[in-house]
């Protein structure tokens, strides 16, 4: 029942919040809400992580972001976490996610990396080159986008 | 079209949450010393030239109960296009792109994220682009996150 709502909440919502003065009293209005419960609700949505940000998504590139090296690190186990925080803390650094390594793939740590130029990009992997001592990394740049759209529901 | 100083900082706060209150806007007008109506009107105006492609809430897919991975392929030249477009078919694909390693060559060439509302779903997909395309499909899943928070910084440095 809950979760209903919050679901019919957040597809109502995905697409754009009503570019009015009281956003949340249209949304309330639209999904047959009160505007109190509408704000409570995104409030809790917020709080349990369903909700990560009610924030702009913004087109990186059309802002002069072109350039994004997606680099995956071969760390080994003992040093992961460390590593892991090390990477995070830089704020060119947009994501770092440890994944899993099969047979022929043995980088294990990923980090989004987005920057004005590449020459920005690959100060930011120097800088982690020398405060993690990981060396065998690749750069992984996009050639080419095919999709790059939010998640929705 | 290049963002005002304004539209700078209206966008550099509104990748922060948005107040949760009656007039959230008058509060981010107030917050940066601006106007509420020109608030809206420049969100309005970035919105429409494509700088924020939604104001919205961002949803964490696996909380809501969604599955999710990132994929990689290894893909000819000659396939690239077609076995693009299989993929963006899927609507759970949110991320596709064709990379290239700078510093060494990796054979996998096509890396898409994709999620489904469980994880039967989207094995299924994944097993339905690999009948598709002929190639295989390695998923790399987050086995744990040390940051996710796309902000951006919108001031150029130096």
């Amino acid at each position: 029942m809950t979760e209903d709502l919050d679901i019919k909440l957040i597809k109502y919502t995905q697409e754009g919040l009503p570019l009015t003065k009281t956003p949340y009293k249209d949304i309330a209005d639209g999904v047959g809400m009160t505007e109190e419960e509408v704000i409570d609700r995104l409030k809790a949505l917020l709080e349990n992580g369903k909700i990560r940000r009610l924030a702009a998504s913004i087109a990186h590139r059309k802002i002069g972001i072109n350039s994004n090296a997606m680099t995956v690190w071969k760390v080994s186990q003992d040093k992961v976490e460390e590593c892991g925080k090390i990477m995070a803390a830089f704020e060119e650094v947009t994501h770092c996610y440890e994944r899993p390594t099969f047979p022929g793939w043995e980088y294990n740590v990923f980090t989004m990396i987005h920057g004005y130029t590449d020459e920005e990009c690959e100060n930011v992997i120097k800088s982690i080159k020398e405060k993690t001592g990981l060396d065998d990394y690749v750069m992984l740049y996009s050639e080419r986008e095919f999709k790059k759209v939010g998640v929705r529901i | 079209m290049a963002l005002s100083e304004i539209e700078k900082k209206i966008l550099q706060r509104l990748q922060s949450n948005l107040p949760l209150t009656h007039r959230p806007f008058l509060d981010i007008a107030n917050e940066l010393d601006l106007d509420e109506d020109l608030v809206i009107e420049k969100i309005k105006a970035m919105v429409e030239g494509k700088y924020v492609r939604r104001l919205a809430p961002i949803i964490n897919t696996q909380a809501v109960g969604n599955s999710a991975t990132l994929a990689a392929m290894q893909v000819p030249d000659d396939r690239i296009e077609d076995v693009a477009e299989v993929i963006n078919g899927y609507s759970g694909v949110s991320h596709n792109y064709l990379r290239k390693g700078k510093n060494r060559e990796l054979p996998l060439n096509i890396w898409f994220t994709m999620s489904a509302p469980s994880q039967e779903e989207l094995e299924g997909n994944i097993k339905e682009i690999e009948d598709r395309t002929g190639f295989d499909v390695r998923m790399l899943p987050t086995t744990k996150k040390y940051k996710i928070g796309v902000k951006f910084k919108i001031y150029r440095k130096g």
